[in-house]
């Protein structure tokens, strides 16, 4: 409890630090807009011309994508600075966090906050509200519980995926390359549905780098697509539990890290 | 030409320097040409031969598209940005070596690296497993190469001019991003111009982007050939021209702006 007050007091300094560039500030949420609607841009010309994509209809890629967007947009708005953890440990700045008396994970997490996640946040929600009228959905109360289960286990999927490879720079002293690397697979699920793919494509992203927890499995849920008949219909209801077992692994390497990086100082 | 060799040498050292990362970006370029390859193999399984061409083209276009990723790859305008605001510029300013000319060979020293280091690689690796294919002949595997250079030399100014923004807007850094997707999107990088609805078509087909993209890789599977091809070359030609007359403006005057802040 103590830790989240400090966490929430941190991260609102950090706001008002970055709330002081304004123009930075509304280029950077026009810019991430612009972003997203090009990259639907893109995907919405291919469904166009070719009706729909391994039957997916455009609203349903909508849908794929806004869902994978609002867990993402968590994780952009809070814990995007995993990115830099490898400055910090590379410049020796990280110490600091180690001599205070406070959880080092709770310093560095409220260092900065990235406003740009609201953008996404924006589009995301703009583009599920859209998908849902056009694809004429009625979701039942189950449905509306396990909508903000889902977008909250994306956030947690994410966030403790690329905690656990910016641990790497605690040994290697580099990290952000492998953080590019999961970002891609993340692109290519949030873009496509994992189906068109190839076989080993699916066991990574469901099994390995488990992202397509994210947004293509419940939205199989979510949409209705899911065949009931088949034997891996039960993928669709397990983001929750997907996100619960990183969360405890992601838990374990950073102590492990922390406690490495501490005995190498030394 | 000497100093476009030592800055090809220099981005090599680079490059050994971060194995481990330049390895790491080879695998990322391999991932985006198997995800593009799926797209339209899906896609042209549901419709063969739909708009003119084969399933092969449509890939050898999909990973054509990643491998000249690398085109974005050197950041001219970055270095510029950087420099402009830490004042580091002075040191640029004061070498015995045209300002325009020396981030040329700047950049292409770097793409060079690129293209030997990443792109060639990712394309065997792709023409071994994804299927692409050779150019038809070597008259287009010709035209190929013009059209690629001059590609290069339009993108590098455009983002020159970028660069010299910094003078002006200081920050580029998000008006880059933006820049970078518009790039990819009314380039033709990922989806060809022909599938564009007419109003972007239109749009996509008068700004110098496409010079980057579509041209050369719609030349390289035989999309574009003959007479059209050639208009095409044309088409880069006039852009890159009224490019260059803009850079030398457009850094002329930012060039003087700079100087009066630092006196």
């Amino acid at each position: 409890m103590e830790s989240l007050r400090l966490y929430i007091r941190l991260v609102r300094l950090s706001m008002q630090a970055r709330l002081q560039y304004r123009a930075d500030f509304i280029m950077g949420l026009l810019n991430i807009l612009a972003l997203n609607a090009i990259n639907l841009g893109l995907i919405g010309i291919i469904v166009y011309r070719f009706v729909d994509l391994n039957g997916w209809i455009i609203w349903e890629l909508v849908f794929l994508y806004c869902l994978w967007l609002l867990g993402h947009c968590l994780y952009s708005l809070f814990f995007w600075h995993f990115w830099d953890l490898e400055e910090y440990i590379v410049q020796g700045t990280f110490d600091q966090f180690l001599l205070r008396p406070a959880s080092p994970l709770i310093q560095f997490l409220g260092r900065e906050v990235q406003y740009i996640g609201l953008a996404d946040m924006a589009f995301a929600i703009a583009g599920l509200v859209l998908a849902y009228t056009n694809l004429d959905l009625i979701w039942d109360i189950a449905h509306w519980l396990f909508f903000p289960i889902v977008v909250l286990s994306g956030t947690v999927i994410e966030t403790c995926l690329i905690l656990m490879v910016a641990c790497i720079s605690f040994w290697a002293g580099r990290s952000s390359i492998a953080i590019d690397m999961i970002a891609e697979f993340n692109t290519l699920v949030q873009h496509y549905p994992i189906d068109i793919f190839g076989l080993w494509f699916r066991v990574i992203v469901t099994g390995i780098i488990p992202v397509a927890f994210m947004n293509y499995y419940p939205t199989l849920m979510l949409l209705g697509k899911l065949d009931p008949q088949s034997p891996s219909a039960w993928l669709g209801y397990i983001s929750p539990f997907v996100a619960l077992i990183l969360l405890v692994i992601a838990a374990g390497v950073w102590h492990l890290a922390i406690r490495r990086y501490s005995s190498a100082g030394g | 030409m000497k100093i476009f060799w030592s800055f090809t040498r220099q981005a090599f050292q680079f490059i050994a320097a971060y194995r481990f990362n330049f390895f790491m970006e080879f695998v990322l370029v391999i991932l985006r040409m198997y995800g593009i390859y799926w797209v339209w193999r899906v896609l042209y399984t549901q419709r063969p031969g739909a708009f003119g061409v084969s399933l092969d083209q449509m890939v050898t276009y999909g990973v054509m598209g990643m491998a000249l990723e690398m085109f974005i790859w050197s950041r001219p305008q970055w270095y510029m940005a950087n420099q402009i605001k830490s004042g580091a510029i002075d040191t640029d300013l004061m070498k015995p070596l045209d300002f325009h000319l020396y981030m040329l060979a700047r950049s292409t020293g770097e793409t060079l690296i690129g293209v030997g280091v990443l792109a060639l690689p990712a394309l065997l690796a792709a023409y071994l497993l994804l299927g692409v294919q050779y150019p038809p002949d070597a008259w287009t595997g010709l035209m190929f190469a013009v059209s690629l250079v001059l590609g290069f030399l339009l993108l590098f100014h455009l983002n020159f001019l970028l660069g010299s923004l910094a003078v002006v807007a200081l920050d580029i850094r998000h008006i880059s991003w933006a820049y970078f997707s518009l790039v990819r999107f009314l380039g033709g990088q990922i989806v060809p111009l022909w599938l564009f609805p007419t109003f972007l078509r239109v749009v996509a087909d008068v700004l110098p982007f496409k010079g980057a993209y579509f041209i050369p890789i719609s030349i390289y599977i035989g999309k574009l050939s003959g007479v059209a091809a050639f208009q095409a070359l044309g088409f880069q030609t006039v852009w890159l021209v009224i490019l260059v007359l803009l850079s030398r403006l457009l850094w002329g005057m930012a060039h003087r702006r700079l100087v009066v802040q630092g006196g």
